[in-house]
Formats: C-alpha cells, structure tokens, sequence
C-alpha cells in the first residue's frame, strides 16, 4: 500500500516541527527518513500512524483520505525506539495481542493464534523464547519481538522509530541487515526513522532527509551521497571541508584557485563556499607556482588501506580532512610537521544565502 | 619478608573499614537504640495497653462489649462507609492519574493542588466545611430540609466526608507510577487495534495493579479510621450515626474504659492486618519490578 502525505504542518507552541511537508511513499519500498533529533521525522511518522494529528494537511492510504481515521483503524504496524513491548505478558501474549484484540467476527480461533504467533517467532528467529518475559530478553531480541508483534496484524504498512537507536552497535549492525532481508522477503511498505546516516544509506530503497521541519532532498542513497542538494545534506552525510571564496560568472576562486561552477553561471562576485569530502582532496608536496592551499600535517592516522590526514592550513583558516590510499601516503613519505599542497579533485559550490 | 609485609597490610585495612560503615560502633547502636527506644515508648506500649485495658474484665467482658447493639451499630457503619468511600475514591482516583499522567491541560497544577487539599486541611474544618453548606443553617440546609433531606447527621455527611478526607491517598499512589511508565505501551496497544477499553483492562490495570491496591489499602485504613471530619458532621447518634472512633470517644467519656478499649482493639487489630497486607503488597511490588535473570545485554 502507498503512503502519501500532503502539506503537512504542525506545532509544538512555539517550535514548528513540521512546516508544509509532502511526500509519497510507494508500494513496497523500505524508505529512511533521516535528520538530527528535533528535525520533526519522529513527530511525521506519527502521524502517519495516527498517534498524532497534524495541524493542516492531509495523509492519504492508497490515495484514499485517511486523515480523519483513527490510529487503531488505520492497521500500521508500528515500532517503538523502546519497544513498549507489554511487560506483564509473555513473548508469546505480546506477538498474539493485536489478534486478541480483534472484533469477535474477525478474531482467529485459538489455534490461529497459536500457529500465527508461531511462525511469527519463526520469522525472527526467536521461537524458542515464547514463554520468556520482556525483562528477561536482549535490547536486540525485545526489538525483534516487538516487529513481531506489530506483522501479527498483518498491516499494509511497517513503521519503525528509530528502531535501532537504543542497541549497541554491533547487535545494530547485525540488527539492521537483518531487517533489510526481512523486507525483501514480507515486501510491505515501510518507513523507519534514523538520526543515523550510515544506517539510512546501508538500509533503505531511498532516502529523505529533514531538517527543521522540512525537507532537504529525496534520492536513493547514492544520489544523495554523491550529489546533495544543499550545503545541510553535505554536511549531514559525513564528513566535509568548506572553502570560502567568491563566485563569479561560473568560476569560483578561492586561494590561488580556481574551479569550474558552471551552475553558478550568473553569479557576479558573489560570496560561495566550496564543499569537498575528505577522499575527494588531493595532497601532494609543496613545489614553487604550483596551485593549491598551503597546509601543514598536523596528524597522520592510518587504517588498513587509507590514511586520515588532519591538515592545519597556513592561512589560518581552519583544519582540512583528507583521506588518501595509505599506498600513497607511504610513496610520499609524510611526515607530521610537512608543508603540503591541498587541492580539492571535486567541489560542490553552493552561493551564500545573505 | 613476611614481617615486612603484615605492618603495611594492618595499616592500609584499618581506614577502609571504618569507612564502610560510616560511623564508628557507638554511633550506629546509639542511634539503633533511640529510634527503638522511641518505638517502644510511643508505639508498642500504647498498643499493648488497649489490649491490657479492652480485656482486662475478661473475655466475656470483652465479647458482651463488642456484642452490645450500639456497639455492633457502630462497626457496621464504619464498614459501610468505607464500602462507599473506597471505591468512589478508586475510581476518581485512577481518573485523576490517567488525566495528570497522560494529558497536557491547563488547570493541571492546579488540579494536582486541589488533590492534596485534604491533607493540608485540618479534618475538623473538612467537617464544617459541609456542615456550612448542607447543615441547618448552610447555604442549602432550608431547601434541603424542605424535601426532607438529611445529609448533615445523617449516612450521607458522614460518608461525604470520609471520601473527602480520603481523596488524595490512590491518586496520589498512581501519578508518579504512571508517569514513570508512559504511555508507549498504551499506544502500541492502540496501534494493535484494541479500543480504548481493552486497553485500559489489558495494558493500564496490568501495569497499576499493585500501585492501586496499595492506594486503596492506605485509602481505607483511613476510612476505618477517620474521626476528625465525621465527628463534626455525625450528630453522634447512638445506633444510627456512631462510627467506631466515635463510639471509643463516647464510651470513654462515660468512663466504661473496658468497653471503650473493646472497641479500640477492633480499630486496632484493622490498622495491623492493613499494615501487613501493606507489607505484602509492598513486597509483591519490589518482587515483580525488579527484574528477574537477565539474558544477554541490555541497552
């Protein structure tokens, strides 16, 4: 079932923590919404599943207006950052709870449940904890029960929030690959809230990233990795460098550089930032004439095949990233203390606002 | 070698030690012994008096006290009372809880003032309170007594302010346990499909069971016990409008001291099996919230 939602705004007295949001949601995809805490993904996810109301706009199901239903009618499956698995019950009356629950017409008779509940734990792989309570349970394994316990219903649409957010990161590593092979297997729509990128671009089909209530760029992982939108995605999908300077008839000029910004076409002497990521820096040995910022290594860190090189520049202007081949790291023979050249190899430029 | 080492070893133990247990001997019995001292003087001598006194004729005495008609009238209406106070309080209890620990509203400090009021208020004005407005003389006394109903010394003051006075005891329990619970589980339940009520029966209760039954246990403790409030609004009435605390009053003051202590024993013998369900429960709660083993990491 497809998910769209139309203009949606809402507040919290003062704080607007959605601001004419929309966005669709296709048939079938496993979509990351990612964005710092407080950027209002948790408060759209809730109310796509009815746990919150908008202020203004509109959810729809399968293009039918569901704004006015009900949480309890709207049949999502929805996935606490703390699970909220029932306490007092056991594994196995968490995962039959929402058939319990059901009107008496529809209610599975108690070998349904049984065999639901059953292949349910079998699904996650957990069936021989039936009888356990919640407390006595792993943050992974209650996680995993609590999926469980919200595909009982067999919903038409998965939530999660922050799924994975309150595990260590080993069980989240695991955890979350885990969670892709189950929905290339169950294929039901789903949509899981994420401050954390490195788990959005491994996890999800696409991926939409919010800031202040709004959002910043739709795209699957790569596009948004390779080619963000706006100087907030750059900055939130890893590391960075900034180089000001000035834009001006397509060139930017910064230092005794200058790079093609053909985008920036019109720009008169107008004031832009460069952003570069780390392993999109060249270094190479100072030699007299050649073009590039002068900076000195500051601190050399290798892991396996790259280096991580803190670079002081000699203008003052800041410290720069750079992540090079430990290969070549080696050829050149840096040491900590050099006097190197920096050229950016690839540039995003993005005028100032002001 | 030996020699050498044991004189570091005496010296290094001996300030580690003290400083496990805080306080030096002397200090740690001195004060074991006047909280005990004071328990004694204040609490199990004046229990063990109103036994001495309630049998000191005899059991027959003792029996034939309990079994006189005003008295046996007295213990049927406290209990009555009570199985009219509790509950309304159970309800408005949990009302309130769920409205303060689950909603935002205005009025809510308000709200929870409000709730403490009968513990702030003296129960003697609690009492007058109603008599001002229900009484002869009150704001609505003539046209209550022009159809002909009786609420001040009547069953229904004394069961008005016994429900006053016992208002706070189960809100008060709940709040801080709700709030400490949340509300994820409700809505999980919510989003699983269950109504409102099913939610409240098999998530709600589940979780404020324990909590509850200890508010309701203190609630009635006081119920059985208040003397304060009903006694301004009783009329004290022989066999229609004497609760137990009131009767002990009356009887004393007519120096039938062995009847009076008679009836206190009832009193009494409530206020220890309260104190031992109270244990119970208390027990149950520590039991059921702390966790039992535990597999694998926790978050």
């Amino acid at each position: 079932m497809s998910i769209e939602v139309r203009g949606i705004g809402k507040h919290f007295g003062n704080f607007t923590a959605l601001d004419n949001v929309s966005l669709d949601f296709p048939t079938g995809e496993l979509v990351a919404l990612l964005g710092p805490s407080g950027c209002g993904k948790t408060t759209l996810l809730r109310i796509i599943a009815g746990l919150e109301t908008a202020e203004s706009g509109s959810v729809l199901f399968h293009g039918e207006d569901a704004t006015e239903r009900e949480a309890r009618e709207r049949k999502v499956g929805f996935v606490f950052q703390h699970y909220a698995l029932f306490r007092h019950m056991t594994v196995f009356e968490n995962i039959a709870f929402g058939l319990r629950v059901k009107p008496r017409r529809e209610r599975p008779g108690e070998k349904g449940i049984r065999d639901k509940v059953t292949s349910l734990l079998k699904l996650v792989q957990l069936d021989w904890l039936a009888e356990r309570y919640p407390s006595q349970l792993s943050g992974g394994q209650r996680q995993r029960i609590a999926l469980a316990r919200a595909l009982a219903v067999e919903p038409k649409v998965l939530l999660l929030d922050e799924p994975f957010g309150a595990l260590d990161a080993k069980v989240r590593k695991e955890l979350r690959r885990w969670l892709r092979r189950l929905h290339d297997e169950i294929h039901v729509t789903s949509i899981f809230v994420t401050h954390d990128q490195e788990e959005a671009l491994e996890v999800a089909d696409r991926v939409v990233l919010m800031n202040q209530g709004r959002v910043e760029q739709i795209g699957t992982p790569e596009e948004v990795y390779e080619h963000p939108a706006t100087p907030f995605v750059y900055g939130f999908l890893g590391s960075v460098n900034l180089f000001h300077g000035r834009a001006h008839d397509g060139v930017m000029h910064f230092g005794n550089l200058a790079l093609d910004a053909p985008e920036h076409g019109g720009a008169e002497n107008a004031l832009a930032v460069a952003y570069t990521r780390p392993h999109e820096i060249e270094v190479g040995r100072f030699a007299p004439g050649d073009p590039g910022i002068l900076a000195r290594l500051k601190r050399a860190l290798i892991v396996g095949p790259s280096a991580r090189l803190e670079l002081e520049r000699e203008d003052g202007a800041g410290m720069i990233e750079a992540e090079i081949p430990s290969e070549l790291h080696r050829r050149l023979a840096l040491r900590e203390g050099d006097t190197l050249l920096v050229r950016p190899r690839r540039t995003k430029v993005f005028l100032n606002a002001a | 070698m030996s020699a050498t080492f044991a004189l570091p070893m005496a010296e290094y133990r001996f300030p580690v030690r003290r400083r496990a247990s805080g306080e030096s001997a002397l200090v740690k019995w001195s004060l074991i012994g006047t909280a005990l001292a004071f328990l004694a003087l204040f609490l199990f001598v004046p229990l063990a008096a109103v036994f001495h006194e309630a049998l000191c004729k005899g059991l027959d005495a003792y029996i034939a006290a309990l079994a006189e008609p005003d008295a046996l009238a007295s213990i049927k209406l406290t209990f009555f009372v009570a199985a009219l106070a509790v509950p309304a309080n159970l309800v408005f209890g949990v009302a309130a809880a769920w409205a303060i620990a689950r909603f935002e509203f205005r009025g809510k400090s308000l709200l929870l003032t409000l709730i403490d009021l009968p513990f702030s208020v003296s129960p003697v004005i609690s009492g007058l309170i109603y008599v001002l407005i229900f009484g002869a003389q009150g704001w609505i006394g003539p046209w209550l007594q022009s159809h002909d109903i009786k609420i001040i010394f009547a069953l229904p003051g004394i069961a008005l302010a016994t429900v006053f006075v016992t208002f706070p005891f189960v809100a008060r329990e709940l709040i801080p346990l709700m709030q400490e619970q949340g509300s994820e589980e409700e809505e999980a339940a919510i989003v699983l499909g269950a109504s409102g009520w099913q939610t409240f029966r098999r998530v709600t209760l589940p979780n404020i069971k324990w909590g509850l039954l200890y508010g309701v246990i203190l609630c009635n403790a006081r119920a059985l016990g208040e003397f304060g409030a009903v006694s301004v609004v009783s009329g004290h009435i022989r066999g229609q409008t004497n609760t137990m605390p009131l009767h002990v009053e009356i009887l004393y003051n007519e120096y039938q001291f062995a009847a009076s202590f008679a009836v206190a024993s009832v009193l009494a013998l409530l206020a220890l099996v309260t104190l031992a369900l109270k244990s119970y429960v208390e027990w149950r709660v520590r039991h059921e919230t702390s966790d039992p083993v535990t597999v694998g990491p926790q978050e």
